[in-house]
């Protein structure tokens, strides 16, 4: 509390249920702030590693897959300085969303394939 | 750093009192943690390790086995073969006050003034292997073409049988498949597929966190796969790159 101030603090508090302060390593294009502590004698290693979600109706899955390779301990690095991500991101790389369920914008499953069984549609010849 | 502990002292009065509490009780504290501290609670005893293994059958069948062997000194004197133990007084003081409950209750004690290990889900995640099999994804060629070849090892090899896949030759003469459906209610996620698939086209991503509200979001078809793989395609490509000298 003394090192993160009290207004962030309070936030902590309110969100991840923790007082913790460390060093401020990205934000992601959503807002979302990482922080990470290594110092093993102020965090349990394991918990090293942290996000501040920037939305208040949060959610695992709004941390993008570049960080989520980072906060998961996957890759040492976070994305703003990992050169084998960064070299690998590809320039069609799809805007990434959070996990739509239960919300307009859910995945409805639908088929790719033409159908192999097409209704019957009587054709009839014009009477002459 | 250690709020639950802090919270057993009380906020108020960590507020109130100046930074020297802290200071002192942090090395307190601190020194028992156990990721910095060598394993002493268990009581080793180096008369109990064996010289070479056997299998001491023989000494447990006979009928002499609770006997121990008696031991002589060099003047013939026989030993007391208990003289290395504990005497019948420490049994006894150990068996009337506790001690092995007071113990126990004490590194309960210790326990509850450690830092937490909780880790709190959302924000902090615990360790994943760049192997892990998640959700999957169908991957593409930096050129943006897609990998699938429709060669249906990944269907004939899935042993849940949740991969459908129909195919098709294209206008420029390339098989794609036109159906690729994985049912994510049947998938085991044994990654079968991925190290089947001769184009790692199909991958399981690190992605655990897919859940939805009904069963029919789960049946993924050919679009969502890609959807996936084009969102998430620096981290597949980053797990398969830190990966490729074990493969």
């Amino acid at each position: 509390m003394r090192r993160v101030g009290l207004r962030e603090w309070w936030r902590q508090l309110q969100y991840i249920g923790d007082a913790k302060s460390g060093t401020y390593v990205g934000t992601d294009q959503f807002g979302n702030r990482y922080y990470e502590n290594r110092n093993a004698e102020e965090e349990i290693p394991g918990r090293h590693r942290w996000v501040d979600l920037a939305q208040h109706e949060y959610n695992a899955t709004q941390v993008p897959p570049e960080w989520h390779s980072w906060i998961s301990h996957i890759r040492k690095d976070p994305p703003t300085q990992d050169t084998v991500m960064q070299n690998l991101t590809p320039p069609w790389k799809a805007p990434y969303y959070e996990n739509l369920t239960g919300t307009r914008g859910a995945y409805k499953p639908y088929n790719t394939a033409v159908p192999k069984i097409s209704a019957w549609e009587p054709k009839t010849k014009a009477r002459s | 750093m250690f709020p639950r502990a802090r919270l057993a002292v009380g906020l108020q009065r960590r507020i109130v009192l100046a930074p020297r509490h802290n200071s002192v009780q942090a090395p307190l504290v601190a020194r028992r943690l156990i990721s910095n501290s060598s394993c002493t609670n268990a009581q080793h005893s180096h008369r109990h390790q064996l010289d070479e293994l056997s299998s001491a059958i023989d000494e447990r069948k006979s009928h002499a086995a609770h006997l121990r062997p008696r031991e002589f000194d060099e003047k013939g004197n026989e030993l007391n073969p208990y003289r290395n133990g504990p005497s019948a007084l420490d049994k006894a003081v150990h068996l009337f006050f506790f001690t092995e409950i007071i113990r126990g209750m004490w590194i309960v004690l210790e326990q509850f003034f450690r830092p937490p290990y909780t880790i709190m889900y959302p924000f902090e995640k615990g360790p994943l292997s760049p192997r892990f099999r998640g959700e999957h994804a169908l991957r593409r060629y930096p050129s943006g073409e897609e990998r699938c070849i429709a060669c249906k090892l990944c269907e004939a090899i899935c042993p849940a049988q949740a991969i459908t896949i129909e195919s098709e030759a294209r206008l420029d003469g390339s098989r794609k498949t036109t159906k690729y459906d994985i049912d994510m209610t049947k998938c085991i996620y044994c990654g079968f597929c991925q190290e089947a698939c001769p184009v790692d086209a199909i991958v399981e991503t690190q992605n655990q966190e897919f859940s939805t509200e009904t069963r029919e979001e789960l049946l993924y078809n050919k679009e969502k796969l890609l959807a996936n793989g084009d969102r998430a395609e620096a981290e597949i490509a980053a797990n398969l790159h830190s990966d490729h000298v074990y493969r």
